[in-house]
């Protein structure tokens, strides 16, 4: 049951991420984006990461790709407007070509690594009580760095938008 | 699975229904009629079935039958057909999901195993609620961008900014709540409400942090695309916004999703800030213990009340044709109105002879609150009605001015307020 859950989902984000590549129209690789990240969300949910597939729809799938969004159809873009592109499938194919080499290194990479058990953990693993204790106990330093971080891009921000605007 | 889990899970997945679904007709029913009596006028009240006419109410089966029944037309201007009929549906199926991790009854207890009372036993209610309320919004944008309309576009762009806007103040008034109550399970939430402020003061979300109570009702009806933050499809400027384009059933569905979000953000309310299913001063464990003093509360006061009402039914139900079938409705409504008190009245008067056990009393406690918790959405749906009956709408810079300028900041320093007071008093 987990299995099949989880292959439906998998090539949800595969497909997924593949339109997003592929569609030529902008709103369609936005919307494919939307089908993948809600399908990594999922995946989370499998893996007893409630907290984690909560965040992922909240903060990507419902905040980020709503600006990206409303970026895409502020800008109106039609299709004349769009880039010609007369070797598309082509260019795609040999891209993956070359990248196989790349793919079998990997897959060997995977193959020596040292047996685990692969099992879904517990139900208490990744609810919001134990990953917040972890969070605050265990990663206090990074977490503050994190946010200093973000604050610093978003004064970065508000200054390049107020130049833009003053100089004219 | 035994019976008694099925039937629970059951009983919550039909209530999420009717909460939702079913009070779709009763909401456009207050809507039009409380717009009536705001504006001095009666509202729709004529359409009947064999003379029943219930106030009105029957006039919105006939508006839903109508928008069944119309032509399904799409304009020949539309392109992207698939994201034109799908935009609809994800407004629709956001909205409906949102209603699923509401709290409608305190924990049950039968034999021993206890059972939560929401359609989706899950302990992150809140956080699923604010998933949803963002994924909403696509269904406006897109609806908007496929139209393929300059009004639509302009319709679907402002009920995006608009949201982005408000969904920050609306996490932050959150944030606060949570300093307060220390979970995100929506039952945890309503249950600390039970409790009093210095033994008479109802602990009720409101009444502990009256800045988010307000911040957060504020952002709910700019969520909602309800009065006074309807820019997304103000008529008066861009036609009918996202839906300009949009008939029958499609537009239906639109108009239903949104009274359905209005009802979800009603409910969240009440379960964030005015005590979700509890009676106040009456929490579960004193309802449990004084449950006969209830019963007996119960059966004097509803036949009391029910003669008053029939009374007044009597007074103002009058058609003034003679032999009109509608002159009929009053007889009806008075034997419902009967039928509905020996209904319940004898089997209390039963329960009260005979003893009710453990399980009797937890279920009529679960009863009752579920009962107020409604009454409680109805009062909240009516306030939403009411102020969109009230005020104007912003425009669009006044919108954004009062989301980043005012409530935005009022937002950051009461999270940082309740922090000191929680830390200084140690709650």
């Amino acid at each position: 049951m987990v299995d099949i859950v989880f292959i439906v989902l998998a090539l949800f984000a595969i497909f997924g991420g593949l339109g997003m590549i592929l569609f030529a129209q902008p709103i369609y690789c936005a919307l494919s984006l939307i089908v993948c990240l809600v399908a990594l969300g999922g995946i989370f949910a499998l893996l007893s990461a409630p907290f984690l597939f909560m965040v992922q729809i909240i903060l990507y799938a419902g905040a980020i790709i709503t600006l990206l969004l409303f970026i895409i159809m502020f800008l109106n873009i039609k299709d004349v407007n769009l880039p010609d592109e007369p070797n598309k499938v082509t260019t795609i194919f040999v891209g993956a070509a070359l990248l196989i080499p790349f793919n079998i290194l990997i897959l060997k990479a995977f193959s020596t690594l040292p047996n685990k058990p692969m099992h879904i953990l517990g139900k208490d693993f990744g609810s919001i009580h134990s990953f917040g204790i972890e969070l605050f106990r265990g990663w206090l330093v990074p977490f503050e760095l994190i946010s200093i971080l973000l604050l610093a891009a978003l004064v970065g921000a508000v200054v390049y938008a107020r130049k833009g605007s003053v100089d004219g | 699975m035994s019976g008694v889990l099925i039937s629970v899970v059951v009983f919550n997945i039909v209530m999420a229904l009717v909460v939702s679904l079913v009070f779709v007709p009763v909401l456009v029913w207050m809507e039009r009629r409380v717009a009536g009596f705001i504006q001095d006028r009666l509202g729709p009240n004529r359409c009947h079935i064999g003379g029943v006419r219930l106030g009105g109410l029957v006039q919105s089966f006939a508006d839903m039958l109508k928008l069944v029944f119309k032509e399904d037309f799409r304009p020949g201007a539309v392109k992207e057909k698939m994201i034109f009929t799908l935009s609809p549906v994800i407004v629709f199926v956001t909205a409906y999901l949102s209603f699923m991790v509401i709290p409608f009854a305190d924990d049950l207890r039968i034999d021993g195993k206890t059972y939560m009372m929401q359609a989706l036993p899950i302990d992150f209610g809140l956080l699923w609620i604010l998933a949803f309320a963002g994924l909403g919004v696509y269904g406006l944008m897109l609806g908007g961008w496929a139209s393929n309309n300059k009004y639509s576009l302009l319709g679907g762009i402002r009920a995006a900014a608009q949201v982005i806007s408000y969904e920050a103040v609306m996490g932050l008034s959150l944030i606060s709540m949570l300093i307060v109550y220390g979970s995100i399970h929506l039952g945890d939430m309503v249950r600390f409400q039970g409790q009093l402020i210095w033994g008479f003061i109802p602990a009720w979300g409101i009444i502990i942090q009256p800045v988010a109570g307000i911040l957060f009702i504020i952002t709910a009806f700019a969520e909602t695309n309800r009065a006074p933050f309807d820019i997304a499809e103000g008529e008066s400027e861009i036609v009918g916004g996202f839906h300009t384009e949009y008939s029958a059933m499609r537009f239906g569905l639109f108009f239903v999703g949104e009274y359905i979000a209005m009802g979800a953000a009603s409910a969240l309310i009440v379960t964030l800030f005015f005590g979700g299913y509890q009676i106040p001063w009456l929490n579960t464990t004193v309802l449990k213990d004084h449950i006969e003093m209830i019963f007996i509360a119960i059966i004097i006061i509803l036949p009391i009340t029910s003669y008053i009402f029939a009374r007044w039914i009597k007074k103002n139900n009058v058609w003034l044709e003679e032999g009109d079938v509608r002159n009929k409705e009053t007889r009806w409504l008075i034997i419902g109105l009967i039928g509905i008190n020996v209904l319940v009245v004898l089997p209390l008067v039963v329960f009260l002879l005979f003893g009710i056990g453990e399980n009797g009393t937890n279920i009529s406690v679960v009863l009752l609150q579920v009962m107020t918790f409604i009454i409680k959405l109805l009062m909240m749906n009516f306030f939403f009605i009411w102020v969109r009956w009230t005020l104007v709408r912003f425009r669009y810079d006044q919108l954004q001015n009062l989301a980043w300028k005012v409530l935005l900041p009022i937002a950051i320093i009461n999270v940082f307020l309740t922090g000191i007071f929680v830390v200084v008093l140690g709650v």
